[in-house]
This record gives C-alpha cells, structure tokens and sequence, in this order.
C-alpha cells in the first residue's frame, strides 16, 4: 500500500459507515417489527381458538349441534388482550386499548357470510381483524414514522 | 439273579411313575355348578305391574233412548304410578275386592253390582313398590223397554253426567231414564269386554341432559367431557332408568362402562380420521320393565377448534 492508496481507502470509509448504519439499522427495526407482528398475530389466534371453544351448551343438548356462544366475541376480546399483554413493552398502546379497538365478530349459525371480508363461513366462526400500533425506534432515527400499525387477522372455527 | 433283576427294576418303574398330564376329556362335567349369584338389588316387581299413562277421573252413567251405560272416564296423564289388573268382575258377580275401591261399586237399576274391573295402584319407592289404593273401573250397561209411546215430542238426547269424584267412597248414583215405559221389563245386561291395558310403545335414546331430547347425533369437542343419559319412554312418558351398560367404548375416557341414574361422562381426546363419526350404544334396562332388554344409540362426530385459512 501506499501512501496514496491509505487514504483512499479512510476517505471511503468515511463516505460509506452512515450508509451502512443506515441498513443495519434498518434490517435490525425491520426484524424486531416482524417478530413484533408474529407474537401479536399468535395472540389473535390463540383468542379466537378459545373462543370458538366457548359453546353454547343449551343449545348443544337441544340440538346436538355446535353453536357458538352468545359471548364469543367478548371472549375472544378479553384473551386477545390478555395475550397481546406479554408483547405490552413494544407496542406504541395498551393491550386492552388495542383489543377494544379491534374488529371481533361471531358467527354463530351456518352458511353465513362475512360483510367485512366477504368470506363464507360453513362451521361456526370466529374472525378477529386487529390493527396494532408498534414502536419502531429505529425508523424513528432514521427519520421515519416513530410508530409502525401492524394489520393481523385471525378466524376460527371448530373442525 | 436275572429274576432279582427283573423284579428290582419293574419295581423301580412302578414307584418312580407319575401320572399323565393329559386332559381329562370329562374332567369339566364333574365340575360342582357355583351357586347361582343373587340379584344385588333384590326388588320384588307385582306380576303385571305397568306404568299408568291414563288415569281415573270419575265414573260415568249414559242414558240414550233404553239404554244406559256405565263407564269410567280417563285423562291422558302420567302421575308416576303403577297399576296391575287384580279382578275382572261381570255382572252381579261379587268380588273380594268389593268394598275396598275408593270410588266404589255401582249397580245396575235392579240393584245387581255393575261389571268392571278392579286396579291396584302402586308407587315406587326405595324398599319397591308399594299398593297404595285400589280402584274399579266400570263397564256396564242395561237397557230397559218404553212403557208406552211417547207423547212428551222428540226422543230424548243422550245424557251424561259425572256420577262421583276421585275421592268419593260413596256408591256411584245411577241416572235411569225419565221416559214411560210399556211394561217393566228385566234388564237385559249386555257386559262390556274387560279393561285391557293398551300395548305399550316402548322407545329409547340418548339426551345430552337428564331432561333434554333424545338426540341421534351429537357434536362433540375434542377433549371436552360431555355427558351422556340413557333415557326410556314408555307411551311417550319419561320412565326411570334402573341400568344401564356401554356396549361400544370408543372415548379415550369414560366415568364408568355401567351405571343406573348416573350418566356416562365421555371425553375424547384422539381425533378420528376426516368424516368419520362414532357411535356410543347403551343396554338399559327400567324400572318399568326391569327384565326388557333395551339399546339405545347416539352418533358422535368429534370436531376441534381450528385456525381457517
């Protein structure tokens, strides 16, 4: 190397260190955010997996036929909640506030029809659409939006 | 030396012989039978015992034209009771339950004792069944000739009237014609056929409640424990249940494989394969008809929450 050589190669790194911070930073944010949206889509999962539980048991010994429950969305609400809790330190709100917030509805008889979606449903169901605000620190260096709504949606049904 | 020998040696085979291990082919006929095992529940059932479905109200006396019936009207009802037919009476014959019915004997206008049959009523408590009251259903009927024509107009309109209530002890009072007559004549009875319990339609099933319907299928979740009651109707009427037992055994849990008033409590935790149901198949047995084999049958189809695409 020579002594021209030497500061080409100093001058470069100059240049080139706030690019690379800035794609490290970023692939780092980017990863937490997905792990973020898994764990909160997990949580919505889990919630209208319980739901879909809850039966009516009247109906069940009149009938013999599954039908939800008349409390299945308040259900899946209140355990989307309490799963979204353990995800609390990266979310830009609060567990309950997310849950209250998001789109639950049962189905309870069949066929029926998702207005929202327009799904058909042939068992009873369960659909949870939720938007959950996340804080993504990193993008905020990097002079994006401090908070980044992650959509997540969940149906269930019993099968 | 020889014959020392011999002998030694003969009598060394007979001492070291033991006897054959083969099977005695007879060996099972001198078996000694045990003795017969006696029922647990030693409950004395009266021969002809059934399930009333129809019960007394008041006996009735009907007067059309010459005739006169004596009858006994029933309400369609189940009061819990039991009754057998103790005595079938005719006309005028006595009977060793006269006197003993709590609605009484009627006669006829000639004072002979009305044909009938008497009934022993029952109900069922811990120690069996108990006699509680005896009763006596009449059926009779005597027809008289006119005394002379008629000059009051139209004939007479068939009349009815409820001779007794339910607790009377008094005679059933009879209601006879108003209408003249040519000539006193005997009655010429005309004896109605005895009483006969009507043929029971007997009927079983699986609710998924001690009240609820009987069900031919059922949705079940996985590892949720549902119960199970065996139900008997007999005329449409809900008749307990003295036993039953589970002849399939699919569940991967179940509280017992026999039982009475209890119900089965059934889980399954094992998923069958895609559109596949099982069936759960009961013998039970009343307190009704405690020697009537009875099944009763209920498909399962096991479902599980699931995430959908």
């Amino acid at each position: 190397m020579t002594r021209d050589d030497g500061g080409t190669a100093a001058l470069t790194t100059i240049v080139m260190l706030p690019l690379l911070l800035v794609v490290l930073v970023g692939v780092l944010e980017l990863g937490a955010l997905r792990a973020v949206a898994y764990r909160a889509g997990a949580a919505a999962d889990l919630a209208t997996i319980v739901a879909v539980g809850d039966q009516d048991q009247i109906e069940l010994a009149h009938s013999g036929k599954l039908r939800l429950a008349a409390d299945a969305a308040d259900v899946a609400r209140d355990y989307f909640a309490r799963n979204l809790s353990a995800t609390a330190p990266a979310l830009a709100a609060s567990a309950t506030a997310i849950a209250a917030s998001a789109d639950i509805a049962s189905f309870p008889t069949t066929p029926s029809f998702d207005p929202r979606t327009g799904a058909r449903y042939d068992r009873p169901t369960v659909r949870l659409i939720a938007s959950v605000p996340v804080k993504t620190p990193g993008f905020a260096a990097l002079l994006m939006p401090a908070i980044t709504t992650v959509t997540i949606r969940s149906t269930s049904s019993p099968r | 030396m020889k014959k020392r020998t011999a002998l030694l040696l003969s009598l060394i085979l007979v001492l070291s012989s033991i006897s054959a291990n083969a099977r005695e082919p007879l060996e099972d006929e001198w078996l000694i039978p045990a003795p017969p095992v006696p029922d647990p529940v030693a409950f004395v059932v009266p021969s002809g015992l059934y399930y009333v479905t129809d019960t007394y109200v008041a006996d009735v006396v009907a007067t059309s034209d010459a005739t006169t019936i004596y009858s006994t009207t029933t309400v369609h009802e189940s009061t819990g009771t039991y009754a057998r037919v103790i005595d079938s009476v005719d006309t005028g014959a006595s009977s060793a339950f006269d006197g003993m019915a709590f609605n009484g004997r009627g006669a006829l206008t000639n004072g002979q004792a009305l044909a009938g049959t008497y009934y022993e009523n029952f109900v069922l408590t811990a120690g069996g069944y108990v006699p509680v009251s005896i009763v006596f259903f009449q059926d009779d009927s005597e027809t008289k000739r006119r005394q002379a024509v008629s000059s009051l107009g139209a004939a007479a309109k068939p009349t009815a009237s409820p001779a007794a209530v339910v607790t009377t002890t008094s005679p059933v009072p009879v209601v006879t014609t108003t209408r003249p007559r040519d000539a006193i004549a005997p009655p010429s009875i005309m004896p109605q056929a005895s009483i006969q319990p009507a043929p029971r339609t007997v009927r079983t099933g699986i609710s998924l409640s001690p009240d609820g319907p009987t069900l031919a299928s059922a949705e079940v979740l996985r590892g949720r424990l549902v119960q199970f009651w065996p139900r008997v109707f007999i005329d449409n009427v809900d008749v307990p249940i003295r036993s039953w037992r589970l002849l399939s055994a699919q569940p991967d849990h179940i509280s017992a494989s026999t039982g009475s008033t209890q119900p089965l409590a059934a889980q399954w935790i094992r998923m069958p394969v895609p559109g596949v149901s099982w069936s759960l198949r009961f013998e039970v047995y009343s307190e009704v008809s405690p020697t009537e084999r009875l099944e009763a049958e209920i498909s399962v189809m096991l479902r599980s929450p699931a995430l959908v695409d």
